[in-house]
């Protein structure tokens, strides 16, 4: 039953306010675990709705007409590969604001360990440049 | 054929029904349009944002509310 709450509470009603979408690139590096992280944070604080960034790269319609019924879209990279933002690119969804973690200051490594302080530092930083 | 209309009940849902029901009715296309309100089967198309419109299994817009003439060219395709 209380899955059932929290997963209806991440299907947003258009009504009312503006639809915001939040993609993690989810990579496997530390970064790419925090940016996964990060978005779930933004998304509790009703930043916005976090949604499938892969659905997207493996052409969903249901993840990629959520995304184009979008008003903005956020994009959190780890690193400058950028992979989150092209794969949205490749789908042709235009990406309104691209935060990169390792341009916050925040070096990559491949420990996908991350720790709360390191998703607490990444989500300050974040909401900073938001 | 078969339309669904994935929401919750909301205003938007709710008109995006009548636009359904009304581009339906002007191109005497036979089609059950059926409301989903049953969270595990919006979640099951991938739909983040409602409302949606389902035709025949194919999610063709989430999040915004359809023209009448959009309507009309999906089920006459």
């Amino acid at each position: 039953m209380t899955d059932k709450i929290i997963m209806a509470d991440r299907i947003k009603c258009s009504c009312g306010s503006d639809n915001v979408a939040i993609f993690p690139c989810v990579g496997a590096s530390n970064v790419g675990q925090i940016s996964n992280k990060v978005a779930i944070e933004l998304a509790n604080k009703d930043v916005g709705t976090m949604m499938c960034t892969v659905g997207i790269g493996g052409h969903v319609p249901g993840l990629v007409k959520s995304a184009e019924g979008c008003d903005h879209i956020i994009v959190i990279d780890g690193c400058p590969l950028s992979c989150a933002k092209k794969t949205l690119e490749h789908a042709c969804i235009n990406v309104d604001k691209h935060i990169i973690l390792t341009e916050l200051d925040i070096k990559k490594d491949h420990d996908l360990n991350v720790t709360p302080d390191q998703v607490k530092d990444a989500l300050k930083k974040v909401m900073d440049v938001l | 054929m078969k339309i669904e209309i994935l929401g919750t009940g909301c205003a938007k849902c709710n008109k995006t029904k009548e636009i359904v029901e009304k581009a339906v009715s002007e191109t005497g296309i036979d089609a059950e349009v059926v409301k989903v309100e049953d969270f595990d089967r919006i979640l099951a198309y991938g739909v983040m944002i409602t409302p949606a419109v389902v035709v025949d299994g194919d999610v063709k817009i989430a999040g915004r509310v359809p023209g009448v003439d959009d309507v009309k060219k999906w089920i006459t395709q």
